[in-house]
């Protein structure tokens, strides 16, 4: 194997200032990088997620990336998405534009880049989120017993993963709460799901219209701090109750903040029900990986 | 937002990847603690340093480290790699072969070579004392925490280098390396015995390393240590003084974190004084800038 310098960035996307978000590791112009070695790296820099850039296999798509977490390489997600999206503009990859296309292992995804700003916003067409019908289970019963539920009736929403998504009285009560792990993490392996989240509407004046926390205790991973999925599945469980906040399909939710990070996703509902997940990205780490 | 020279190191290593990961940020004055200790969250690296000029007569620069949780007094693999960047930046120079690292710990040497592979650099690590050897027929709980581990010549000891560590030699390197941890038992010896674990070891031989070694953290953390230099340290002082040492002339070689995906290779010297030395080589992986 020979070892060549690339470069390197380390990027932090949901991110409205540096360390609010979540952090993404991308190797520019990887065409010469071996499965194995896009693996090796991506277990090293101990990230959730890291990202290649090769040249796209279709004249359709204006990029192409592979998404590898220390473990796997996986087909899709939403955060590298984004910090990929972003990525590409910097770098010269792409120009703005509202119609850009990201090849994936998961195929071709519609992304938006909206320039209008003094920080550009990526927009990413998300998965269908659909409800799953789940019978009476004691071990949801278990979770809500203890949680001040208002709002929408608590269920079970599918985009690709699945995620228990759970309504709070307002953004104080999420952000307040102490959840009990062990009857989440019984809940989510019995049933398949990813996690399960609470959100809350803020008070009028607030800079955002959510409060959002996810919590994946079967994985290991307690409290997750930007989660691109959970917040496409919950605008599509408000968007078909018709209990949307916000303006025009678009509103500002904010995660992580219990987790000393600040992390801020822009949502939009389209006119065709389509959900659009976005928000800035913070270029951090600007360097040459030799490996 | 400032912008500051950063490195990403591969500390212990001979290829990349085979060794423990660092982050070292250069040019640190103007950083507060909340700012440290959120840029070592958001690297997710074991350790993150940051080097500052010098304050103490003698000493060759600086240093703070930080893992993600919290702000560490001392280590071992941040030692060696913070030096290597020093080096490469032109910020200190040797002076008889020694770097002076003024920490939060005090000062403490750091001796720099060079040898076939490149440039080796040793930390002298803080002096180590044996609390009590072990006996598993009358502890129950070290006993349980390693049943799994064949027994090699020398008894169990618990040793104390700053941090306190249970050193237990295993029969040979195949055992040690088949070895599966018992993570409930392993973490119930560390919080009955206010130890880090269990750092298992075996002789080797033939494959250019004089011990292979295994360093299993107990709870809340639970985990293989990829390179541990501080617990290495304490077990080349613990076999110092069984007059067990391998390898020759007070050197040795030790290979550890095969199990993990990794394979480090740490260089351990006791001097005429009995002061241990933990070194390796050092590789540079990401080499950049940082804004924050």
């Amino acid at each position: 194997m020979q070892r060549t310098s690339h470069r390197y960035l380390q990027v932090d996307v949901f991110a409205d200032r540096p360390g609010g978000g979540n952090p993404l590791g991308v190797v520019l112009d990887a065409a010469d990088w071996a499965t194995s070695r896009m693996q090796a790296f991506a277990a090293w820099t101990n990230l959730s997620e890291t990202i290649f850039f090769l040249p796209p296999t279709t004249p359709d798509a204006s990029y192409r990336i592979r998404i590898f977490t220390p473990r796997q390489e996986l087909p899709f997600a939403g955060h590298p998405s984004v910090g990929a999206a972003w990525v590409a503009l910097q770098a010269g990859l792409v120009t703005a534009s509202d119609r850009l296309v990201q090849e994936c292992a998961a195929g071709l995804l519609p992304v938006r880049i909206d320039d209008s700003g003094p920080q550009p916003t990526i927009q990413l067409r998300t998965p269908q989120a659909h409800l799953v019908e789940t019978p009476p289970l004691p071990a949801l019963d278990a979770v809500l017993s203890s949680l001040p539920i208002a709002g929408l009736r608590p269920g079970l929403w599918n985009n690709g993963p699945s995620w228990w998504l759970v309504e709070l009285e307002d953004a104080a009560a999420v952000r307040h709460l102490v959840p009990d792990l062990a009857a989440i993490a019984a809940l989510t392996t019995a049933t398949g799901a990813v996690g399960l989240s609470v959100f809350g509407r803020t008070p009028p004046g607030s800079d955002h219209h959510l409060a959002v926390r996810a919590f994946c205790p079967a994985d290991n991973i307690p409290e997750d701090p930007v989660t691109g999925s959970v917040n496409a599945c919950i605008a599509a469980a408000l968007h078909a109750a018709g209990a949307l906040p916000g303006d025009s399909g678009c509103y500002l939710a904010s995660q992580g903040r219990e987790l000393g990070r600040d992390g801020r996703v822009r949502v939009q509902v389209d006119d065709e029900s389509q959900v659009w997940i976005g928000g800035q990205v913070q270029l951090v780490i600007d360097g040459q990986v030799t490996w | 937002m400032t912008s500051r020279r950063y490195v990403q190191l591969d500390v212990f290593a001979d290829r990349p990847g085979a060794g423990n990961p660092l982050a070292v940020v250069l040019d640190a004055a103007g950083l507060d603690d909340a700012a440290m200790q959120a840029i070592a969250r958001w690297t997710r690296l074991p350790e993150t340093t940051f080097v500052f000029a010098p304050t103490q007569p003698g000493a060759s620069y600086a240093v703070r480290m930080f893992s993600p949780r919290r702000e560490v007094p001392f280590a071992g693999h941040p030692s060696v790699g913070t030096a290597h960047v020093v080096l490469d930046a032109g910020l200190a120079t040797p002076i008889d072969g020694l770097l002076v690292q003024e920490g939060v710990a005090g000062l403490l040497p750091l001796r720099v070579e060079d040898d076939a592979a490149g440039r080796t650099i040793a930390v002298r690590t803080p002096r180590a004392h044996v609390v009590k050897t072990g006996d598993t027929h009358s502890d129950e709980v070290l006993r349980a925490a390693i049943a799994n581990l064949p027994a090699g010549r020398l008894p169990p000891a618990l040793m104390d280098g700053g941090r306190r560590w249970w050193l237990v030699e295993v029969r040979d390197e195949a055992a040690l390396r088949a070895a599966a941890p018992d993570w409930t038992a392993i973490s119930a010896l560390a919080t009955a015995t206010d130890s880090m674990g269990v750092c298992a070891y075996a002789r080797a031989q033939g494959q250019g390393y004089d011990l292979a070694v295994r360093a299993f953290v107990g709870a809340p953390a639970a985990f293989e240590d990829a390179a541990s230099g501080a617990a290495n340290a304490t077990l080349a002082a613990w076999l110092t003084s069984r007059d067990a040492l391998p390898g020759r002339n007070g050197q040795y070689i030790v290979s550890q974190g095969r199990e993990v995906g990794y394979d480090a290779r740490l260089q351990l010297r006791v001097d005429e004084a009995g002061d241990v030395w933990s070194g390796g080589h050092v590789r540079t992986i990401v080499t950049g800038r940082i804004d924050w």
